[in-house]
């Protein structure tokens, strides 16, 4: 059975050392966080085409995870992929453009909100098949193994991947194969509109690590710390050679399946939400960090401020952003 | 049979030396391996047993295990593992052992492999091979049978090729790795046994080129993979009678060098596309209508196809024989085109 | 006035007629016509002929003048007042060459309720020219379409040997052999000529720009180049008529037409029979004495003193009966001896070579021969012999003499066993003792089909034929 990780450590160093954690912690879940609510305002305003799977709510998943990364190590990403992208460290320039379909975006105006990607900073792309960046993450594993390197690969995937074919297959060739692989599952509840006890009979996804000989552990997904120290822990062991590892971070979206509000489909409770609300991850973090003096209120006012004035410059940029020419449309379809 | 062979672009010696097409496709593949680092095998039994097919013998010896990679039977995690590698610069060999199972991995060959470079604004390229082995006539029903060409041949990003002899099995196995896109090579299991002549030095034959295995006059032939064999053998017999046809094998469906077909189409003014895969949807289909496209007033008649009657691959061998086209159907395909009162 | 839509269909005339050019329109698009109008001027590879209306009615052509067609092929309509020519995918295409009775076929002019279905009319096992689908569309590849647009070739034309009847660019190309570009396409829309004036034209040397059309809508006939320059009178027998602009070196002559029927015929001849020829000279003192007389004798009567030829004819007919091997023809049960003797005679014209027939020849007397020789001849040169008159020859007799050949190989009409060739009559020694006496003489060349006729039965053959000629008197009668 998975370790349900403690929610505190008892270990004062731990804490001392958190200090720099948790700025970055907030850092990158403020960054998460605005740029998923000024995504949301554009879509609703009508200014960016396509589909958009926002990641309020779980900001503490991507940070918590990234911040124990670095840029040579892989992650792969899901339909819901800014959080990782932001955390990771794309740019936001770049993601925005490709929000508006213009050819400064990451991927050329040629893969929108799903396909964001930047391989420069391990981030091996969104990806619009639930449970499909899995075997890839495996795959990027391996080539590290294989080049002798010692980075790692994350495969983030949500509770209702867990159901496909690709997230067990992948599971069990990494863990054959003794691969560096963290396997992330940001369990939101909701497979799309269907709860989890709709789609498993499972109360805890990270159970299924056991089927591939793999250790799990379960973290609170509002808790950037915790999900830090899990993925801390398992990225190390991966890095030495242990082989893959599983972290169940239960979160919960704030926002609908796609879009802010969606289509309004009354699938989750009013109660339900607020009660998630009420533990929104970066509130958690700050209150946290004001309390024990980590930070000071204003130093959290002006991460919040520095960074709307680079999301609104951002958004300037891709808006300003040429379009990509029709003539250029078979660009990149096969190389050489 | 003759196949007319072409001077490799390395220009390798040209020895009469005659391989299997298994051993041909083994020594691209060894050959390859030595020639790049970065080429690793991985595949259910391909390392430890040497592939079901034999494909893969005694490279574990000489590659060891970091390079030959045995899996479990997951085939979307070996194509998705593939898919990673080759994003993170491998160029690796993935063994789907039979098309026929390519159902459970098509989104990582689909929706991965094929499109990662285009969805990611050219930031990576997919340098991976799929080898696989298809075709009917062993009696191995339809699951274990099939040419499935044309589901792959649709899906841009991919590129296909069908070696038709032991000489086509090594180039193009050598090109397909030396790729930087994704490459699904598609083995013909009733071919591993035919023998060509095969230079021993590696050697690539460029994907994309249409090769003229017979020059004639009367009738292009298009064939697929083993149908080339089929083909050149229907010429014989038509050429007995006064009837010189064309054989072409384009050898790489995707991209398909339609070029070469539009040029001997204007020559002869009939066209026969023939290929196992069941002819409704088949790459028949799209080379007739790219012909008619390009060369219709150049056409004497109808575009004929010759492929398997739309249902699945039997088992029995009476009714597999029945199914798979064969040189007597295309040759009497070709005295069709040719009808005259 | 018909009261429902007639056709008009290019006429068969005589069994080996193929196709037809339509030379001209006689009335013009719209005009009313009665019947026995004269509709049009056709060219056959044997004859021009004019051919009149069956039925009356508001004339409406399908095919431009200048169009070969089959035998038989749709060619115009004959409407009833207001109405519209029946819409092109109803148009029933009649049962190709060979469906006729053997006689000389006059306009057919069908109803257009009693036609067959258009489906059934392209399938027609002779795959008739210019073969329609079932929606009326021609059936053709579009690579004959792409030929025969290269070489302004009219597809209507042309006979579709593919499936259903459809034009291949093999069947535009075999066209194209036996028709040569410019020939055989329909005249431009801005053509005030038919091809066949054009061609009359040049040999004539006239700029058709100076000649004033009065045909419909301007068009030139023949009659008008006729205006500008007589057509020379037919030189009297027995030098032929020469065309009138002598072939230049570099030239390139057509085989169309009659060229064109010569051709296949000749080669066609020498491909399917196994051809040898004797050569046999005969005494001709009682022929030239017995002429020199009736000469005299019949100068002021009605009856023409037979030529020498004309003995000849005679001669060969009688010896036909008593050869009958040699009066047959070779078909694919047996060869089969014919009771009629009907002789043909080779006579040049401009252009060519015609044959008309005398039919039982051997019955008729030497002077019927003679009228009857000369008045085919002259119509031959003059092209105005009607095409019955050339069909039906069971044996043939040649004669180049008047040229100064003694000997020469004729090719046998197909059809035949054998063909008499006439040499020059030249004068001959026999020895009378140690005496020389100066005779007359000439050489037959009997070229005679092997499969059918061994040399001994050939000789024996030209041995009757010497000793008639050596006693004339009973071929007077």
């Amino acid at each position: 059975m998975a370790q349900r990780a403690s929610k505190k450590s008892a270990d004062p160093a731990a804490n001392q050392e958190s200090a720099q954690v948790v700025k970055d912690l907030h850092e990158r879940m403020v960054r998460i966080r605005l740029f998923e609510t000024e995504a949301g305002k554009l879509m609703e305003a009508g200014r960016l085409p396509g589909f958009l799977h926002l990641y309020v709510g779980q900001e503490a998943v991507a940070a918590g995870v990234m911040a124990a990364l670095r840029d040579d190590d892989q992650i792969t990403s899901t339909h819901r992929g800014h959080g990782h992208a932001v955390a990771k460290g794309v740019g936001l320039r770049e993601m925005y453009a490709e929000l508006y379909g213009r050819v400064t975006g990451a991927c050329l105006g040629r893969g929108g909100s799903m396909h964001i990607n930047d391989l420069t900073r391990g981030m091996l792309g969104a990806n619009g098949i639930v449970g499909a960046g899995v075997p890839i993450a495996v795959g990027a594993a391996f080539a590290a193994r294989y080049k002798g390197e010692d980075s790692v690969a994350v495969t983030f995937f949500g509770d209702g991947a867990t159901n496909i074919g690709a997230f067990h297959e992948g599971a069990n060739m990494a863990a054959i194969l003794g691969l560096p692989v963290v396997f992330v599952c940001e369990n939101n509840g909701y497979a799309e509109f269907t709860p989890q006890s709709g789609h498993m009979l499972l109360t805890d996804v990270a159970d299924r690590a056991a089927a591939y000989g793999m250790p799990s552990v379960i973290v609170d997904g509002m808790d950037a710390l915790a999900v830090h120290r899990a993925a801390a822990d398992a990225v190390a062991r991966a890095r030495a050679g242990a082989g893959p590892m599983m972290i169940e971070a239960k979160t919960y979206r704030f926002y609908d399946h796609q879009g802010v509000k969606g289509l309004r489909h009354p699938y989750r409770s009013a109660e339900e939400v607020a009660e998630w609300k009420a533990r929104d991850p970066i509130d958690l973090l700050e209150a946290r960090a004001v309390a024990d003096g980590t930070a000071t209120r204003a130093e959290l006012d002006d991460v919040w401020q520095r960074t709307r004035d680079e999301i609104a410059e951002a958004i300037a940029y891709a808006e300003a952003s040429p379009l990509p020419d029709p003539a250029d449309l078979l660009l990149n379809v096969y190389s050489g | 049979m003759t196949i007319v062979k072409e001077a490799p672009a390395a220009a390798p010696n040209v020895v009469a030396r005659k391989l299997t097409y298994v051993k041909a496709f083994n020594e691209g593949l060894a050959q390859a391996m030595r020639e790049d680092e970065n080429v690793f095998v991985a595949g259910e039994d391909v390392a430890g047993y040497g592939g079901v097919f034999r494909m893969f013998d005694n490279l574990l010896d000489e590659f060891g295990p970091r390079r030959m990679i045995d899996t479990p039977i997951s085939e979307a995690a070996l194509v998705g593992l593939g898919v990673g590698a080759a994003a993170r610069g491998l160029r690796p060999v993935v063994d789907l052992m039979f098309m026929d199972f390519i159902g459970v991995c098509l989104d990582q060959i689909v929706n991965q492999a094929a499109k990662m470079k285009y969805m990611f604004g050219g930031a990576l390229s997919v340098p991976l091979t799929i080898t696989t082995a298809s075709g009917a006539g062993l009696g191995a029903a339809a699951q274990h049978s099939q040419s499935l060409e044309a589901w792959l041949a649709h899906v841009p990003g991919l590129k296909v090729v069908m070696p038709s002899d032991a000489y086509t099995a090594k180039g193009l196995t050598v090109s397909a790795i030396r790729d930087d896109n994704p490459v699904v090579v598609m083995l013909n299991k009733v071919l591993l046994g035919s023998t060509s002549e095969v230079p021993e030095e590696i050697y690539g034959i460029p994907l994309g080129q249409a090769h003229t295995a017979r020059q004639g006059s009367d009738v292009t032939v298009i064939a697929l993979g083993r149908m080339v064999g089929e083909a050149l053998a229907a010429a014989d017999e038509l050429a007995a009678q006064g009837v010189e046809i064309e054989v072409i094998d384009p050898r790489t469906v995707q991209p398909l060098d339609t070029e070469t077909m539009f040029a001997s189409v204007r020559r002869t003014n009939r066209v026969l596309v023939v290929h196992e895969a069941v002819t409704f949807g088949g790459l028949g289909a799209e080379i007739a209508a790219q012909i008619q496209d390009a060369a219709f007033d150049h056409l004497d008649a109808p575009v004929l196809r010759i492929g398997a009657p739309f249902s699945p691959v039997p088992f029995s061998p009476v009714l597999e024989k029945a199914y798979v086209p064969d040189r007597a159907r295309i040759a009497e395909g070709c005295r069709r085109l040719l009808e005259r009162s | 006035m018909t009261d429902v839509a007639v056709e008009v269909l290019l006429p068969k005339i005589g069994l080996s007629m193929q196709e037809g050019m339509i030379d001209e329109w006689l009335v013009v698009t719209g005009a009313v016509v009665a019947e026995g109008d004269a509709l049009l001027r056709l060219a056959t590879d044997k004859v021009d002929v004019d051919i009149e209306a069956e039925a009356g009615g508001i004339f409406h052509p399908v095919v431009p003048a200048g169009t070969t067609v089959p035998a038989g092929a749709l060619i115009g309509w004959l409407l009833a007042e207001g109405e519209q020519p029946p819409d092109p995918g109803g148009t029933p295409m009649p049962a190709g060459p060979g469906a006729g009775p053997a006689a000389v076929e006059p306009v057919r002019v069908v109803a257009a309720s009693a036609v067959p279905t258009p489906s059934g009319a392209a399938n027609s096992p002779n795959g008739s020219a210019a073969p329609r689908g079932a929606d009326g569309r021609l059936l053709s590849s579009p690579n004959a379409r792409r030929v025969a647009a290269a070489a302004d070739v009219d597809l209507t034309a042309v006979r579709g040997t593919g499936p259903g009847g459809r034009i291949l660019s093999e069947d535009v190309e075999e066209f194209l052999a036996d028709f040569p570009r410019g020939l055989v396409a329909p005249a431009p829309p801005s053509a005030s000529v038919s091809p066949l004036v054009r061609k009359l034209a040049k040999e004539r040397g006239i700029d058709l720009s100076e000649v004033n059309g009065t045909g419909p809508g301007g068009w030139i006939r023949r009659a008008d180049l006729e205006a500008v320059t007589p057509t020379p009178a037919p030189t009297p027998a027995p030098t032929p008529v020469r065309p009138g602009a002598e072939p230049q070196a570099g030239d390139v002559l057509p085989l169309t037409g009659m060229r064109g029927t010569i051709a296949r015929r000749m080669h066609a001849s020498l491909q399917e029979m196994a051809q040898l020829t004797h050569g046999y000279e005969v005494r001709m003192d009682a022929v030239v004495s017995l002429r020199e007389r009736l000469k005299e004798e019949w100068a002021d009567g009605d009856l023409p003193v037979p030529s020498l030829n004309d003995f000849l004819l005679k001669a060969a007919a009688l010896a036909l009966r008593r050869h009958p091997l040699l009066n047959a023809t070779v078909r694919e049960d047996g060869i089969h001896l014919l009771g009629d003797i009907h002789l043909g005679f080779a006579v040049a014209v401009p252009g060519g070579l015609l044959v008309p027939v005398i039919e039982d020849a051997e019955a008729l007397p030497l002077p019927e021969i003679a009228r009857r020789s000369r008045a085919l001849a002259e119509a031959a040169r003059e092209g105005r012999i009607s095409p019955a008159l050339l069909e039906g020859a069971t044996f043939t007799v040649t004669s180049l003499g008047g040229y100064g050949v003694d000997f020469f190989t004729p090719v046998i009409n197909t059809g035949n066993v054998a063909i008499l060739g006439v040499g020059r009559l030249k004068d001959g020694v026999e020895w009378v003792d140690d005496r020389p006496v100066r005779t007359r003489v000439l050489t037959l060349s009997l070229t005679f089909d092997h499969r059918a006729v061994d040399g001994a039965p050939a000789a024996e053959y030209l041995r009757t034929v010497g000793e008639l000629l050596r006693k004339p008197l009973r071929l007077l009668v």
